[in-house]
């Protein structure tokens, strides 16, 4: 009986232990997707799409826009 | 599968960036249709050419204006046919960015997304043009300094500062590189009794267009109607005579930018100073345009790299990273 009641303690403490030590690493949602927005505009994330779009070859009779 | 789409929906030129292959499209934004039959009969490169060539029975159009619809059944066919042409299919249904003028209204952004799902799009998500424009300008805009970009377009011009990923002050005028080429016809129809066509005047424009006077002042013949005999008849045309005729223009987009300018933090001004001010989009081609701006406001301009490409750039790189960047669209702002 004493080691069903030391396990079941034992059991909780490393629960809350755990509980305590994600929570306090966990940040706010905004704080997440902010940080997750600003690091997709790095110049480093847009570097594939920078390396992918080479200037096109234009006909000079085009309409510029 | 299909791949997801960034669509550059432009007054002059639509251009389409597919994710994981770059830009695949890049055609005016012209559509040319029997007018008794409403069919369609080329779009494009293809119907561009035609402006101002057609029989009786032909009218090829420009459906936008100002960046804006204003024929939603004929631009939304466009759209379709662009679409066919990238390979979108009614079994292969495209996530699509589309860039729009910030000033659009919410009817307007309605008539995009409308014409864009019924053209095959699962869903259509819209970003503004200067948004898109700084992206793929390369400027740094995820770190916390002013970065100012102005983008000309054929029929908006629109001045944006954006810092940390998001709009600090902007500011747009439906006036672009197509109210030049119109100022250019109307001054050459007032003051030399000739009607020249939209292309002509385009292509003065490129020859001997300028916004302040350059090293080259070279004159340009033209060739027209003439208002009086009805007969051809050839005038020429110097550059001074054309800065005169689309100053109005040049000082309504220099204004719009003052405007920018003054709506900005001065934390973010010092910025300016020392990084100056990005030109983007087909009108900042203009000759002495940048010099002109510097001019006028005392803040240095810079030319991006790619002006006529750095629009989609900038909506593509948005495709490529769509669930980090869903929040820069329309309508979910942050």
């Amino acid at each position: 009986m004493i080691y069903v009641v030391v396990a079941v303690a034992a059991t909780i403490v490393v629960v809350i232990v755990v509980a305590l030590s994600k929570g306090g690493s966990r940040q706010e949602p905004g704080v997440v997707s902010f940080r997750k927005h600003i690091d997709a505009l790095s110049p480093e994330a847009r570097r594939e799409v920078m390396d992918r779009v080479r200037p096109q070859p234009r006909d000079d009779e085009e309409p510029k826009g | 599968m299909a791949r997801d789409l960034a669509i550059d929906l432009g007054t002059a030129n639509t251009l389409v960036y597919m994710k994981g292959k770059g830009i695949v499209l890049n055609e005016p934004s012209v559509i040319a249709l029997n007018r008794q039959t409403g069919e369609v009969l080329a779009t494009g490169r293809e119907a561009w050419q035609m402006i101002g060539r057609t029989p009786g029975y032909i009218v090829a159009v420009r459906p936008l204006r100002g960046g804006a619809i204003t024929d939603f059944e004929i631009t939304e066919r466009m759209i379709r046919l662009l679409l066919q042409r990238v390979g979108v299919s009614r079994f292969t249904r495209p996530k699509v960015v589309i860039c729009v003028p910030s000033a659009i209204t919410e009817v307007e952004r309605r008539a995009v997304t409308d014409a864009a799902r019924r053209a095959g799009a699962a869903d259509a998500q819209l970003i503004e043009q200067p948004m898109a424009a700084a992206i793929g300008a390369d400027l740094p805009i995820d770190e916390p300094i002013g970065n100012m970009v102005i983008d000309i377009g054929g029929g908006t011009s629109e001045t944006a500062v954006i810092s940390l990923g998001g709009i600090v002050a902007l500011e747009a005028v439906r006036v672009g590189s197509f109210d030049i080429d119109a100022s250019i016809q109307a001054y050459v129809r007032r003051e030399h009794g000739i009607a020249i066509g939209e292309r002509t005047a385009e292509e003065v424009k490129v020859a001997i267009g300028s916004a302040s006077e350059t090293e080259d002042e070279s004159q340009a013949e033209v060739r027209g109607r003439d208002l009086m005999t009805g007969l051809p008849k050839t005038v020429v045309l110097t550059p001074e005579e054309i800065r005169f005729a689309i100053d109005d223009v040049i000082s309504s987009i220099i204004a719009s930018v003052v405007r920018c300018l003054a709506k900005a933090p001065p934390e973010l001004a010092q910025d300016f100073l020392v990084r100056g001010m990005y030109l983007v989009g087909g009108g900042g081609l203009l000759r002495g345009l940048a010099q002109r701006i510097e001019r006028e406001t005392q803040v240095p301009v810079r030319m991006s790299n790619m002006p006529l490409e750095a629009v989609v750039m900038g909506a593509g790189h948005c495709i490529e990273h769509y669930d980090a960047l869903k929040g820069m669209f329309m309508g979910a702002r942050r």
